[in-house]
């Protein structure tokens, strides 16, 4: 009984937390000097914003802490960056994924780390790639830390063409292939 | 201890025959007409009890490839009947090779008591009806195969002024083991040896003038850093795990320094580092990716990779970074720049579609396709500059090839399994 008690302090506090979040966000939207967001920011973290809390409040029946918590970060996944071929700078579905994954940095997992893996198609010499995925996983750092994730908090590594997320030499392979991840470290 | 004065013995004895046989300097032995010499390899005869025939046909049989792939023999292996006296005491009858067109002979001798193997080869110009080289070797069964490219190596000392590149072996990438790590083998694919075994991605192996250290980029601690390993030792030295990539290690011509690219102060930029790593010199200043660097000879440029224009390009600067020149002037999409031994061309992968080698002069004149069927990528000269090694592509597997510098006889080397790229030659040793 007073196990699940404290689980449900917990998960409200959560709840809490994530109003706090919600509510700061208008803050920092506001006060956030680059306006060419503006646009896509309110269509889309509406629905982002929106759902996360119904999960979380779901499974109140949950009483155990470590399952929540568990929850809340398996519920925030960073979305992939893709790019053009041969190219590092973002175009605005990146962008828009981008701002997406800053939010969730700044609010939902405001206390983890990540790393950004940059990653090339396979067309180009093996270690070009390696310096265009680096290029890559920079180019994202650089728009998180812009909007406001601290640098420190963000590592890169290329893989160049490595790792491949789909196998094939096509060009619907290689637009998958080319790509930014974020993975959360701790 | 016993076998060390033996093999010494064994090398006194090699440097005087060269004394005497090779009179120092080049035989010109020509065919008439623009002809390939004509050479008979016989399978040498045995001398003693032990009779192996195999071992006399594997000799001959990687001599007969050497001397093909040198591109100046058509050498065929011809059986005949064993000298009566021996090699040393027999006197060759001429008149059979003369009649038969052939213009050089090759006959030899070995003695195999337990593992212990000694070999003589002598060389035979039928025209001139005389001994042109003698080489005496000596050590154990397995060596058999390098007794035999030595000799091939010593022959085109003689008869075309510069050794022949057959004793080298070839360094490269293979994911036999599963992830790509590091293996030798003999120019020709025998003697396939397991050098790193990181357990992470393991690339871009450079070998050190001496022949004696390989640096390459490995992904063991998370990162792509460059390391250093002695190839007598296991032991993996890290040589610069700068924050970003330190990738395309390129040891300088006189082994002082290494060329690399960097990524630490935002894009990937070509610094100099000692070989112990430290001093990183910055070389190329841009906004662009600088990479894949390949030394002039003497030392004193460098042609590398860079998109500064847009597509990635070769160009050519000083070693201290100056006087920068854009060297390819096709579509772009160029990689893999390799300086030829001789100074005077650059061979390289251009890519439209799949990759193709090309060679180009150093002034940027001559640009000429040496492959197109498959694949193919990473020329390395062999030490001569007479052979190309690449990998490539056809069908299959991604395998290491080797072909002549004006690309004919493109053959398939390796006999890994997986994929095996990234190839590169020892030097002369």
């Amino acid at each position: 009984m007073r196990k699940e008690f404290k689980g449900l302090m917990v998960l409200m506090s959560l709840v809490a937390l994530m109003a706090a979040g919600c509510a700061k966000e208008e803050v920092i939207k506001k006060d956030e000097p680059v306006v060419q967001q503006q646009t896509v920011k309110q269509a889309e973290p509406v629905a982002q914003v929106a759902a996360p809390p119904v999960q979380t409040v779901a499974p109140v029946v949950a009483p155990v802490q470590e399952q929540v918590a568990a929850k809340a970060s398996e519920a925030v996944s960073l979305a992939t960056v893709y790019f053009d071929f041969d190219k590092s700078d973002l175009r605005q579905d990146a962008r828009d994924a981008l701002s997406q994954n800053a939010e969730a940095l700044l609010k939902k997992i405001a206390g983890v780390n990540i790393r950004i893996e940059g990653h090339a198609d396979e067309r180009g010499s093996d270690e070009y790639n390696m310096a265009l995925g680096d290029r890559r996983a920079k180019s994202a750092a650089k728009y998180l830390t812009n909007l406001g994730v601290k640098a420190d908090r963000i590592s890169t590594v290329s893989y160049g063409e490595e790792k491949p997320a789909v196998q094939g030499n096509d060009e619907s392979a290689w637009s998958k292939n080319r790509r930014a991840e974020f993975l959360i470290v701790q | 201890m016993k076998r060390i004065i033996r093999l010494l013995f064994g090398l006194a004895l090699l440097c005087s025959l060269t004394g005497t046989a090779g009179s120092a300097t080049y035989i010109e032995v020509t065919a008439p007409g623009n002809r390939l010499l004509r050479l008979a390899i016989v399978p040498a005869q045995p001398l003693g009890a032990t009779i192996k025939p195999e071992l006399a046909n594997e000799m001959a049989e990687a001599q007969v490839f050497d001397l093909t792939m040198s591109g100046l023999f058509t050498a065929e292996r011809r059986d005949a009947a064993p000298l009566p006296q021996g090699l040393g005491l027999s006197v060759i009858d001429y008149i059979p090779w003369l009649s038969a067109g052939y213009d050089l002979l090759i006959r030899g001798e070995y003695e195999l008591r337990g593992d212990e193997l000694t070999v003589e080869f002598r060389l035979f110009d039928v025209l001139s009806k005389r001994p042109l080289l003698i080489k005496r070797y000596l050590g154990s069964r397995t060596d058999l195969r390098r007794f035999s490219h030595s000799f091939v190596d010593e022959l085109l000392a003689t008869l075309a002024g510069e050794r022949g590149p057959f004793s080298s072996r070839i360094l490269f990438v293979s994911t036999q083991s599963g992830n790509k790590e590091i293996f030798a083998m003999d120019w020709d694919g025998h003697h396939l040896q397991q050098i790193t075994k990181s357990g992470a991605i393991t690339i871009s192996p450079d070998v050190s003038p001496d022949g004696r250290e390989i640096i390459f980029t490995s992904y063991k601690r998370g990162n792509p850093d460059l390391y250093k390993r002695a190839l007598s030792s296991s032991v993996d030295v890290p040589l610069s795990t700068r924050p970003g990539v330190n990738i395309t290690g390129a040891w300088s011509p006189d082994g002082t320094k290494i060329a690399l690219g960097l990524s630490k102060d935002g894009n990937t930029e070509l610094y100099l580092i000692n070989r112990d790593g430290s001093a990183p010199e910055r070389l190329t200043v841009t906004q662009a990716a600088n990479l894949s660097p390949s030394w002039s000879p003497d030392g004193s440029k460098i042609a590398f990779v860079s998109d500064r224009l847009g597509r990635p390009h070769i160009f050519i600067m000083d070693a201290n970074g100056g006087n920068v020149r854009r060297l390819t002037t096709n579509a772009g999409n160029n990689f893999n720049p390799a300086w030829s031994p001789k100074g005077d061309k650059i061979a390289y992968t251009h890519q439209s579609g799949g990759f193709q080698i090309f060679v180009i002069n150093t002034d940027g004149s001559g640009d000429t396709q040496l492959t197109s069927e498959g694949s193919n990528e990473r020329p390395r000269w062999s030490p001569d500059g007479r052979l190309i090694a690449f990998s490539s592509k056809r069908g299959g597997n991604e395998a290491i090839y080797v072909m002549r510098a004006d690309g004919s006889g493109q053959t398939k080397v390796s006999r890994s399994g997986g994929n095996s790229t990234h190839p590169v030659w020892t030097p002369h040793h």
